[in-house]
């Protein structure tokens, strides 16, 4: 096999695996840090039993997320050495950062949190609380600052022998496509989060165990899912393509499955497409709304596939495909989310099942909805490694072949394996077990 | 400013083996000191709130060296490829241990996760120091600076030899923790173990020390002061576990560490990965050094982290102080 291609099969398994994890912590963060403030200084027992409920379940997520990130760090080095020699100087910033200002703070006062001493001053415990969600958010911000320098590298000059110099960190800490890309990511989790905490609150509801914490969750994480979905879509997700336009035009065809370049595009709803024969097939099209959309005027020039050289393209059909799996799970969620809250506003969700059902199923699907946007984001990108500055196909490691990358890629197959079942026990077993008096 | 990042990377891989070494060391010695389940349970509860946040010191200490010498991130990475990936599953394997046993009820499945625990632990000590080993008497190194070498060369007797120094060292550093930490039998047999122990450590400090004289004759003159301070700092461990202070006796073996691995980079200096056979150089901060920008913003970042990090940790020391009992 081509080494490249199992280097990259190996990063992006690692990578997809890994970001389950950050999905569940930043996701829950808020939903933790709340319950566990309102159960210092509110003070009501339910508060203090969903607090305990919900760190669990993050404390799953955490520990997952921390054995599949040590690999994340270390594979810049082992499998992708030309990348990191050309370009450390600047992507090693943030990672440094994340390490020195968002790792320590997570991992240690997480520790806090789950071996405090009974007798420990319950603010401290709120406090703490905060601070790991606050770490959660700012590994969150870090890790996308780096991968948002590939995608749009900026604040940087070239040296002789063409190393990647860093000019100026602010640039690269405060980009715009890097704002952006980030708050779009958090929302995702953010969605995620959301509905996990409905669905687990739908499921003792419609189970008839747990009924009072079960309509708190409920409430509380339908409301959030609405007001997290809809974000997902605009404003983040619209800004989110205004700026591939903008500096990744070539992505944006292939997002949308336009062939020709032509002036007033329409959006494709569905519609299937054929790269050798440069055209989708029996789509159904809205008129004019792609320049809309990307350029905020119904008459303008987008520019389809054909512009460009094909050894630039994306793989087509893997962006097309993905993109259209987020955006319509995104709108799917919208609407579930506004069922909920609008039955919860009549007063009538308690009674209708179908509903709660409708909840509960949701559940997995926001992971579904972030993978494939990551997939968009990624695969889009090809065949740049730093957009425009570096290809994918020179950045591994000159002495490691691909039989090696593909041993440690059956041998992280299996671990992951293992992990990813444990995991699911654990979540299914700690929900099964409920939010009790007493759980440690 | 590239000698300030060398001092930045090893001041975080010497913490690194500080604070994890502990909770490695614990791990190693579990069979020692634990007899029963619940005392197992007690000594993973001794490490339990810290271990995560000791490990992130060798994270920190990996991204350190990405920004300031990509150079020497990108050959040492991918030129130990595969030790890289086998130290990176024994992290996992490890986390995963003792992330899990508390949630299994069964004692059956304790057994599994105690056997994991104590092999990994103490088989990344192995690895450490077949590491550190080989760091300090240099790797074959092509013109790129990519590592041309065999796992047969990786395996030599000096590395191995550092390899089970390092295990004999992290394992009474492990055990002058959990007798300062664990309350009852389990903290008595570590003291024990130290009691008994430090010789192992002396004599394999001997040989190693004696090895890597012939090998290296210093070249500073201040350079045989920092393996002597080492020596009072393993005497003052054994006289402390004499008296039973086990907080001072750790703070030995902590002072015992970070002098041996002080002596170590002072040995390597200048170099970040140095050639086998010496005369071939290698690769220095000098090479390896990255841009004036890059230096000043990693230095600045690192230094700010680390001291957020003892506000941190004077803050969690605080409130997690005293000793953990077997319940
Ligand atoms: C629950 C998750 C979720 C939902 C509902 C949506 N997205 Fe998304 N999207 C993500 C989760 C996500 C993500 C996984 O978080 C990505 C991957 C990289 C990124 O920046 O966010 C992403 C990427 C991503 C990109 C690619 C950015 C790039 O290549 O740099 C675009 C253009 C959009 N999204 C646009 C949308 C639109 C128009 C949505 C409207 C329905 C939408 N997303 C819903
Ligand atoms: C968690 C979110 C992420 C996911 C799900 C993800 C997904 C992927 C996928 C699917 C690929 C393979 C694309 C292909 O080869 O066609 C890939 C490649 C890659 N991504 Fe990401 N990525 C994520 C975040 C990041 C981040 C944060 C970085 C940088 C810090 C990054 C850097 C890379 C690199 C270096 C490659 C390999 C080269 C390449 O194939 O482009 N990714 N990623
Ligand atoms: C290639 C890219 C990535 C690298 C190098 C990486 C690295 C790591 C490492 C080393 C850890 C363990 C930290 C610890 O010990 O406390 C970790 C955990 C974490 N990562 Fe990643 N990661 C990557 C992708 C991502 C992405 C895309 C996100 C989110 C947007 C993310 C968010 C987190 C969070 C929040 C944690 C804390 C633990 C957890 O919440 O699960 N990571 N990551």
């Amino acid at each position: 096999m081509d080494p490249v291609l199992a280097d990259r099969l190996q990063f992006a398994f690692t990578v997809m695996f890994h970001y389950l994890f950050p999905i569940g912590t930043m996701g829950l963060a808020p939903f933790v840090a709340a319950y566990t403030w309102k159960a210092a200084y509110g003070g009501d027992a339910e508060a203090t039993r969903i607090a305990r409920f919900l760190t669990g379940l993050f404390a799953i997520n955490f520990a997952a997320g921390v054995v599949t990130g040590i690999p994340m760090e270390f594979q810049f080095g082992t499998n992708w050495a030309s990348f990191a020699r050309r370009s450390g100087a600047v992507v090693g910033q943030p990672l440094a950062m994340e390490s020195m200002f968002a790792f320590f703070l997570e991992s240690i006062f997480l520790g806090v949190l789950l071996y405090r001493r009974r007798e420990a001053p319950a603010p401290f415990a709120a406090w703490s609380a905060v601070l790991v969600g606050a770490g959660s958010w700012l590994s969150g911000y870090f890790v996308i600052a780096t991968e948002a320098w590939m995608q749009h590298p900026v604040g940087y000059s070239i040296a002789a022998g063409g190393t990647i110099v860093l000019a100026d960190v602010w640039a690269v800490l405060t980009s715009s496509f890097l704002g952006w890309q980030f708050v779009h990511v958090l929302t995702g989790a953010l969605v995620a989060g959301s509905f996990l905490v409905g669905g687990i609150g739908a499921y003792y509801v419609l189970a008839r165990r747990d009924e009072v914490v079960g309509r708190r969750l409920v409430r509380a994480g339908a409301i959030a899912a609405l007001a997290f979905s809809a974000l997902a879509v605009f404003p983040t997700g619209d800004a989110n393509g205004r700026n591939v336009t903008a500096v990744q035009p070539i992505k944006l065809a292939a997002m949308e499955g336009l062939f020709a370049s032509r002036r007033g595009a329409p959006l494709a709803i569905i519609g299937m497409p054929d790269v050798a024969g440069g055209r989708l097939i029996d789509p159904i099209y809205v008129p004019r709304l792609l320049s809309f959309l990307a350029y905020g005027n119904f008459e303008a020039d987008v520019k389809g596939l054909d512009a460009y050289e094909r050894d630039l393209w994306p793989p087509v059909e893997v962006t097309y495909y993905s993109y259209r799996l987020m955006v319509g799970l995104g709108t799917i969620f919208v609407g579930v989310a506004a069922i909920a809250v609008a039955l919860l506003a009549l007063g009538r969700l308690w009674r209708a099942r179908w509903a709660l059902w409708l909840l509960m199923m949701s559940m997995p699907f926001p992971y579904v909805a972030n993978e494939a946007g990551w997939v968009v984001t990624e695969v889009g990108r090809q065949p740049w490694i730093i957009y425009g500055l570096m290809r994918t196909g020179v950045a591994n490691s000159p002495t490691v072949g691909s039989g090696e990358t593909i041993f440690t890629l059956m041998g992280f197959l299996g671990m992951y394996c293992i992990l990813g079942m444990l995991v699911v026990y654990l979540v299914l077993r700690a929900i099964a077990t409920g939010p009790q008096e007493d759980a440690t | 400013m590239s000698v300030a990042g060398f001092v930045v990377v090893a001041f975080m891989l010497t913490m690194y083996v500080m604070l994890d070494g502990y909770d490695l060391g614990v791990g190693a010695i579990v069979p020692l000191i634990a007899r029963s389940d619940r005392e197992r349970a007690a000594a993973m509860a001794a490490i339990g709130p810290f271990w995560n946040g000791n490990e992130v010191w060798l994270i920190a200490a990996g991204a350190a060296l990405f920004a300031l010498f990509p150079f020497a991130y990108a050959a040492s990475f991918s030129g130990f490829y595969l030790p890289f990936v086998v130290i990176l599953w024994l992290l996992m394997f490890r986390g995963i241990a003792m992330e899990l046993r508390e949630h299994f009820a069964s004692e059956l499945w304790h057994q599994f996760w105690d056997a994991a625990f104590c092999a990994s632990s103490a088989l990344l000590a192995f690895i450490f120091g077949i590491a550190l080993g080989n760091l300090l008497r240099g790797l074959p190194l092509d013109r790129a600076g990519y590592f041309q070498g065999t796992f047969a060369f990786l395996l030599n007797p000096y590395a191995l030899a550092v390899g089970f120094f390092a295990v004999a060292t992290l394992a009474l550093h492990g055990a002058t923790f959990a007798a300062m930490r664990i309350e009852g039998a389990p903290g008595q047999r570590a003291l024990r173990v130290v009691r008994s122990g430090w010789w192992l450590v002396l004599v394999l400090y001997a040989g190693v020390t004696a090895l890597t004289l012939a090998m290296h004759a210093p070249q500073r003159a201040w350079l045989p002061l920092l393996p002597a301070l080492s020596l009072i700092a393993l005497a003052a461990l054994a006289w402390k576990a004499r008296r039973g202070e086990a907080a001072a006796a750790f703070a030995a073996s902590l002072s015992f560490i970070a002098t041996l691995l002080a002596a170590a980079a002072a040995t390597i200096f200048p170099y970040l990965l140095p050639a086998f056979p010496a005369s071939r150089g290698g690769i220095s901060i000098f090479d390896a050094a990255p841009p004036a920008s890059a230096l000043t913003c990693a230095l600045i970042v690192n230094a700010g982290g680390i001291a957020l990090v003892g506000i941190y940790g004077s803050i969690v020391w605080r409130q997690m102080a005293g000793k953990v009992r077997v319940e």
